[in-house]
C-alpha cells in the first residue's frame, strides 16, 4: 500500500535552499533511513514531515491524507528527538502518558499504557523514576515508549543513536528495527551513520546537497552505488580510473577487465572509475600466475585482526583495499608485488 | 600545594572585607540598634531591651505588615504574569531583535523609583492624566484624578518591576531547550497548551526566584505607594523612613527594619522550601 | 518647580550637607567667621543672599553659611559633636521639637539678655528659657500655615477650619501627613475644644484624636511632599487644605487661583529659633547676630525677601499694611503643642499612623 509520499517538496531558509525539489514514495510499515553527511537537509526534511517546518513548496501526503498544512499537534505521527526532549519536570511514566493525558485519557488508562509501552522497551517498573537519574539508554527507551503512546501513523527519529556510546548504538539498533516490524508502522530514521542505516532499513535514501541522490535498499545501494559519493558513503571503495574499452570492459592500467555490473550509459572511451567493494577484491601471491581480470601493485600495510585479513595495495598510485578471510591468505609481505583480482561480477563503472 | 592554596585566598580577602564592611557591620548595628534602650537625654544605649519590638506587637503594625507582604507578593505575581508571556516571546525573536530589546529594558531600570513614581502621578492626574483621553474618545464625560489609590499604587509597582522581571527570567527562557516545545507538540499539544503543560513547569525555578526577587525589592519600595497612594497603601518601609527621618526614632526604626528582614528572609524560606518539595 | 517652594524641603540634601558641616573641624577663634546654621535649601541661600551681607556690613563680622537639616537629626549632631567638645555652627536655626528636646538635655548654651537689646521687641513666646529663666532660644523667623483653597473649585472660601470635616469636601482635602508637622492635634484644640489645653493630658489628646479621626473620609492626600501638594491646590485636583501662607501668596501672585485663608481660630504658626550649642565660642559675635536678626530692619528685610513674619511687634517694622498681609495675620495664631511630641511622641506617631491608614 502506498504509505508516505513526498512532491516536489523544497524547503527555503532566506537564501539558503535546505530542501531542493525531493520527491519519495514508501509503502506503509516501512523503515525508511535518510542518510547523509550533517547540512545534507536529511533533519529538515524530517521536520517538515513532523510538521515542525512547513515546505516552501510542494506537499507531504500519508496514504490519502495531505499532511500539508496540517499544524504538528493534529498530526497523528511519533517523533524522537536527538536530545531526546524528555520532560525534566514529569516522571518517566508522565513522560509517557503525556499525548494521552493531553487527549483526556483517565489516569489509570495513561498509568496501565505507561507500564505496557515501558514492558515493550524494556523498562518494566521504571514509572516513578526521574528523568535525571535515567542512563542515556534508558532515556532513548524512554523517548521511543513516549513516541509510540498514541500509535501513530508514522514514527520519525532524528539522530536517535547519536547519544549513545557505540555498543549501546549496536544493541539499540538491532532492537528499534524490530520493534519497528513488530507494530509495523512507518518509520522514519534520520542519520549520518551507514552502518545504522544498513541495520535498520527497508528503504535508504541518501542525501547530498539538500537533494536526494539515490534512493534503494540498502543491498541496491551498496552494490549498485549511482556515483562516486553514494559508493563513498556507503561501505568502503576501491575506485581506479579507468577508460571504457568496450560494452562490458575497461582499460585499467594497462590491462582490460571484464565489467559485470551495469555500464549504463557508457559507452567506448569514456573516463570513467572502475569500482570494486574490498570483501570481493582478493589478492594473490607473486608466484600466481594467470590471475585473470587482474591488475598489479605494491603491498603497502597488512592488518591481520583475525577474523579477518586487510591487505593495502598500491595499484600505480591508487590505493585498493582487500578484505580477505584467513583462508583466501595469499601470504605476503609488504613491498611484495601482488595481483589483485577484480572478479567480473565485483567490478562496476561509476562517472568520474 | 600550600602556597597557592594560601594565594587563592589571599584572592578573596578584599571582597570578604568589603561585605563584611559594607554588609555585615551596618547589619550588626541595625540589630543592635533595635534592641537599644532610650536615654534620659534622648539617645539610646546598647542593652538587651525588647520594647521597640513589642511597640511592632500591636495590630497596627502588624496588619501593615501583612498588607506589605500582601501587596508585594501581589506586585510579584502581576509583574511576573505580564513579564513572562513578553520574555517568552522575546526568546524567539531573532537575536539582535532580542539584544535591542534588553537594551531598552535594562535602561528602563535606570528610571528611580522616585521618576516613576512621580510620573504616573502626573499621567493619573486629573488635569493632566490619561482620564482625559478617557473623555476625549467619549468613554467618560468628565476627568477625574486616578490617584492616590491602590490601583495607581499597584500599576507603578508593576511597571517598576516588569524591567526586573524579564530580566529575571531572560536567561531561563532563552535556555529552554526548544525540542521540548517541538515534542510536546509532536505529542498532540496545542501551542497554549505546550507553553502551560511544558514551558512554564520546566522554567518553574526562574520563575520562583523572579518572583522572590520581585517581592523583596518591592518590600524596599518607600516612595511610590507615598506618592501615590493612600496611608492605608503605606508599606512598613515607608513607616521605616517615617520613623528613622521625621520622628528620629532610630530603634524603632532598626526593630522595624528587622521585622522587615525577617518577614523577606521568612517568605524567601517558605517559597524555597515548598517549591524544592515539588520540583 | 520654583526653588522657592522647595525651602522647607525636609531633610534630603540638607541632611547631608549637615553631616558634611559636621566632619569639618569646627575649631572656633575669634578671626575665623562666625558659623550661622540655617535650613539648608531656600532658607539657607535667602539668608546668604540677603542677610548675611548686611550683617557683615554693619558689624564687620564675617559669616560663614552651614546648611542644617530641619528634623531631629541636626540635634543628635549637635550632641555627637558635644561629646568631642565641639560645635557644628556657632548659632543655629533649630524648629521646634528637637529644640524642645535638646533644651530637656542641656545641649544648648545660656544666653545673656543683656547683650540682645533688641530681645525687648519681641513678645515672650518667642523667647525659650530653662527653668532657672535662663535664655536658650531666640526667635528667628515664622510663618503661617493657613486654608488655603482652589478659587476655581471652592469660590467661597471657608473661614473656618471646620471645614475640613465638612462631609461636602469628601476626598478633597490635603493635609500635611505628620502628627508633628501638620499640627492638626492643635487645629482641632482650638476648633473644637476651645483651645490647646485640651492636649495637656494623654485623655485630652485622645479626646482630640476621636474628633480628628472624623476628617480622615475627607482628606484624598497626606502629603510629605509640598510640591505634590502645591501642584494638586494650583491645578484644582486637590482644592482644599493647609498650606504654607506665603508660598500660597505667591501662587497667588503667579495667577494661579489660589487663596489663603487665616482661619477664624487662628492659622498654625510655626518658627524657627536661634540656639547656640554649648561649645560655641565666639560669644560676643553670637549675641550681636541674634541681635542683628531681631532688628525691626532686619524683620522687615525676611519678611520681604524670604516670606517669614516678623517674630517682633510688627508695628516696629517699617513694613506696609499689604507687606505684613503678605506674611502673616493680625488674628490670634494656633501655637504649636511641641511638649506633646517629646512628651507622647511615640504614641501620637503610632496612634496618627493608625488615624490616617483608615
Amino acid at each position: 500500500m502506498p504509505g508516505l509520499s513526498i512532491k516536489n517538496v523544497t524547503k527555503n531558509f532566506g537564501t539558503v535552499t535546505a530542501v531542493k525539489d525531493v520527491n519519495l514514495q514508501f509503502n506503509t510499515g516501512e523503515m525508511i533511513c535518510f542518510l547523509g553527511p550533517s547540512g545534507c537537509g536529511k533533519t529538515t526534511l524530517l521536520r517538515m514531515i513532523a510538521g515542525l517546518d512547513d515546505p516552501t513548496s510542494g506537499a507531504i501526503r500519508f496514504e490519502d491524507q495531505d499532511l500539508t498544512g496540517v499544524p504538528v499537534h493534529q498530526r497523528n505521527i511519533g517523533m524522537v528527538f536527538q536530545s531526546f526532549a524528555l520532560f525534566p519536570h514529569l516522571n518517566v511514566g508522565e513522560n509517557i502518558s503525556y499525548a494521552m493525558r493531553i487527549r483526556g485519557h483517565s489516569r489509570s488508562e495513561c498509568e496501565d499504557r505507561a507500564r505496557q509501552l515501558l514492558d515493550m522497551v524494556h523498562l518494566p517498573g521504571l514509572e516513578d523514576r526521574k528523568i535525571s537519574q535515567l542512563s542515556g539508554g534508558q532515556r532513548q527507551r524512554v523517548a521511543i515508549a513516549r513516541a509510540l503512546a498514541l500509535n501513530p501513523q508514522v514514527f520519525l527519529l532524528d539522530e536517535p543513536m547519536s547519544a549513545l556510546d557505540a555498543n549501546l548504538r549496536e544493541v539499540m539498533q538491532i532492537e528499534l528495527r524490530k520493534l519497528q516490524q513488530e507494530l509495523g508502522i512507518t518509520t522514519v530514521v534520520v542519520t549520518h551513520d551507514q552502518t545504522e542505516a544498513m541495520t535498520m532499513a527497508d528503504q535508504i535514501v541518501v542525501m547530498g546537497k539538500a537533494q536526494v541522490l539515490q534512493t534503494g535498499t540498502p543491498m541496491e545501494i551498496y552494490k549498485t552505488p549511482v556515483d562516486k559519493f553514494v559508493a563513498g558513503f556507503i561501505g568502503t571503495s576501491n575506485l581506479l580510473p579507468a577508460k571504457m574499452s568496450g560494452p562490458d570492459g575497461v582499460h585499467v592500467n594497462g590491462v582490460d577487465l571484464t565489467v559485470g555490473g551495469n555500464t549504463g550509459h557508457f559507452s567506448q572511451g569514456d573516463d570513467v572509475l572502475l569500482m570494486t567493494r574490498p570483501e570481493e577484491v582478493f589478492v594473490h601471491h607473486p608466484s600466481d600466475m594467470n590471475v585473470a581480470n587482474s591488475v598489479t601493485g605494491t603491498v603497502t600495510f597488512v592488518r591481520d585482526i583475525g577474523a579477518t585479513i586487510e591487505i593495502l595495495v598500491d595499484c600505480a598510485g591508487h590505493e585498493v583495499i582487500s578484505v580477505l578471510t584467513p583462508k583466501d591468505w595469499p601470504d605476503v609481505k609488504v613491498g611484495d608485488q601482488v595481483h589483485v583480482e577484480m572478479p567480473a561480477a565485483a567490478c562496476s563503472v561509476l562517472a568520474v | 600545594m600550600q602556597t597557592s592554596a594560601l594565594s587563592r585566598y589571599i584572592g578573596l580577602i578584599p571582597s570578604s572585607v568589603m561585605i563584611g564592611a559594607f554588609f555585615v557591620i551596618p547589619f550588626v548595628l541595625i540589630l543592635l540598634t533595635s534592641v537599644s534602650t532610650p536615654t534620659d537625654d534622648g539617645g539610646y544605649a546598647t542593652s538587651f531591651d525588647l520594647q521597640h519590638f513589642e511597640r511592632f506587637l500591636t495590630w497596627f503594625y502588624i496588619e501593615r505588615a501583612l498588607f506589605s507582604a500582601g501587596l508585594c507578593a501581589l506586585i510579584a505575581v502581576l509583574s511576573l504574569l505580564i513579564a513572562y508571556p513578553f520574555t517568552y516571546f522575546l526568546t524567539n525573536f531573532p537575536p539582535r531583535t532580542q539584544t535591542y530589546w534588553l537594551i531598552y529594558i535594562l535602561a528602563q531600570l535606570s528610571l528611580s523609583e522616585v521618576l516613576i513614581a512621580f510620573s504616573w502621578q502626573i499621567l493619573l492626574s486629573r488635569t493632566a492624566g490619561v482620564a482625559n483621553i478617557l473623555v476625549w474618545i467619549g468613554v467618560i464625560e468628565k476627568s477625574f484624578a486616578m490617584t492616590p489609590s491602590a490601583g495607581a499604587v499597584v500599576a507603578a509597582l508593576v511597571y517598576l518591576t516588569v524591567p526586573f522581571s524579564v530580566l529575571l527570567l531572560f536567561p531561563a527562557l532563552s535556555r529552554l531547550d526548544k525540542s521540548l516545545i517541538e515534542a510536546s507538540r509532536t505529542l498532540g499539544a496545542s501551542p497554549l497548551r505546550t507553553f502551560f503543560t511544558v514551558v512554564v513547569p520546566v522554567t518553574r525555578p526562574a520563575i520562583i526566584s523572579g518572583g522572590v526577587t520581585v517581592f523583596v525589592l518591592t518590600l524596599g519600595a518607600i516612595i511610590v505607594p507615598q506618592v501615590l497612594g493612600k496611608p492605608e497603601h503605606w508599606t512598613l518601609s515607608v513607616l521605616i523612613t517615617d520613623q528613622a527621618i521625621f520622628n528620629f526614632n532610630m530603634p524603632f526604626a532598626s526593630a522595624l527594619a528587622v521585622v522587615l528582614l525577617v518577614l523577606s528572609a521568612t517568605v524567601i524560606w517558605l517559597v524555597t522550601k515548598f517549591s524544592g518539595k515539588k520540583a | 518647580m520654583p526653588t522657592t517652594f522647595s525651602r522647607r524641603r525636609f531633610l534630603g540634601t540638607a541632611a547631608a550637607t549637615g553631616a558634611a558641616a559636621l566632619a569639618a573641624p569646627s575649631i572656633v577663634s575669634a578671626a575665623q567667621p562666625l558659623k550661622v546654621g540655617t535650613y539648608g535649601g531656600f532658607f539657607e541661600d535667602s539668608f546668604k543672599q540677603f542677610i548675611f551681607p548686611e550683617f557683615t556690613k554693619a558689624t564687620g563680622i564675617e559669616v560663614n553659611s552651614v546648611a542644617v537639616p530641619t528634623g531631629e537629626t541636626w540635634l543628635v549632631q549637635i550632641k555627637n559633636a558635644a561629646r568631642a567638645k565641639t560645635a557644628p555652627a556657632d548659632v543655629s536655626l533649630m524648629a521646634g521639637i528637637p529644640r524642645s528636646n535638646g533644651a530637656d538635655q542641656k545641649v544648648f548654651k545660656s544666653l545673656d539678655d543683656s547683650k540682645i537689646p533688641n530681645l525687648s521687641n519681641m513678645p515672650d513666646t518667642f523667647k525659650d528659657r530653662y527653668e532657672d529663666g535662663s535664655l536658650y532660644g531666640v526667635g528667628a523667623v515664622s510663618w503661617y500655615i493657613t486654608l488655603c483653597t482652589n478659587s476655581d473649585e471652592i469660590p467661597d472660601a471657608p473661614d473656618s477650619w471646620a471645614a475640613l470635616w465638612d462631609e461636602q469636601y469628601k476626598d478633597q482635602i490635603g493635609l500635611l501627613g505628620l502628627a508633628s508637622n501638620s499640627h492638626m492635634l492643635e487645629v482641632t484644640a482650638a476648633t473644637f475644644f476651645g483651645g490647646t489645653d485640651i492636649l495637656d493630658t494623654k485623655e485630652g489628646i485622645q479626646q482630640v484624636f476621636d474628633k480628628l479621626s472624623e476628617l480622615v473620609p475627607n482628606v484624598r492626600l497626606w502629603y510629605k511632599d509640598e510640591g505634590a501638594f502645591q501642584q494638586a491646590l494650583q491645578d484644582g485636583e486637590i482644592p482644599m487644605g493647609q498650606y504654607y501662607h506665603d508660598v500660597a501668596g505667591l501662587a497667588a501672585a503667579e495667577g494661579f487661583p489660589v487663596v489663603s485663608t487665616f482661619p477664624k481660630e487662628g492659622a498654625i504658626v510655626d518658627s524657627g529659633y536661634w540656639i547656640v550649642p554649648e561649645h560655641a565660642k565666639p560669644m560676643d559675635e553670637i549675641h550681636e547676630f541674634i541681635n542683628f536678626i531681631a532688628a525691626p530692619e532686619t524683620q522687615a528685610l525676611l519678611s520681604r525677601n524670604v516670606g517669614t513674619s516678623p517674630v517682633i511687634d510688627p508695628a516696629l517694622t517699617d513694613l506696609t499694611a499689604e507687606e505684613l498681609a503678605a506674611v502673616s495675620s493680625p488674628k490670634a495664631p494656633i501655637i504649636p503643642r511641641y511638649d506633646i511630641y517629646k512628651d507622647h511622641g511615640n504614641w501620637i506617631s503610632d496612634t496618627w499612623s493608625q488615624m490616617i491608614a483608615g
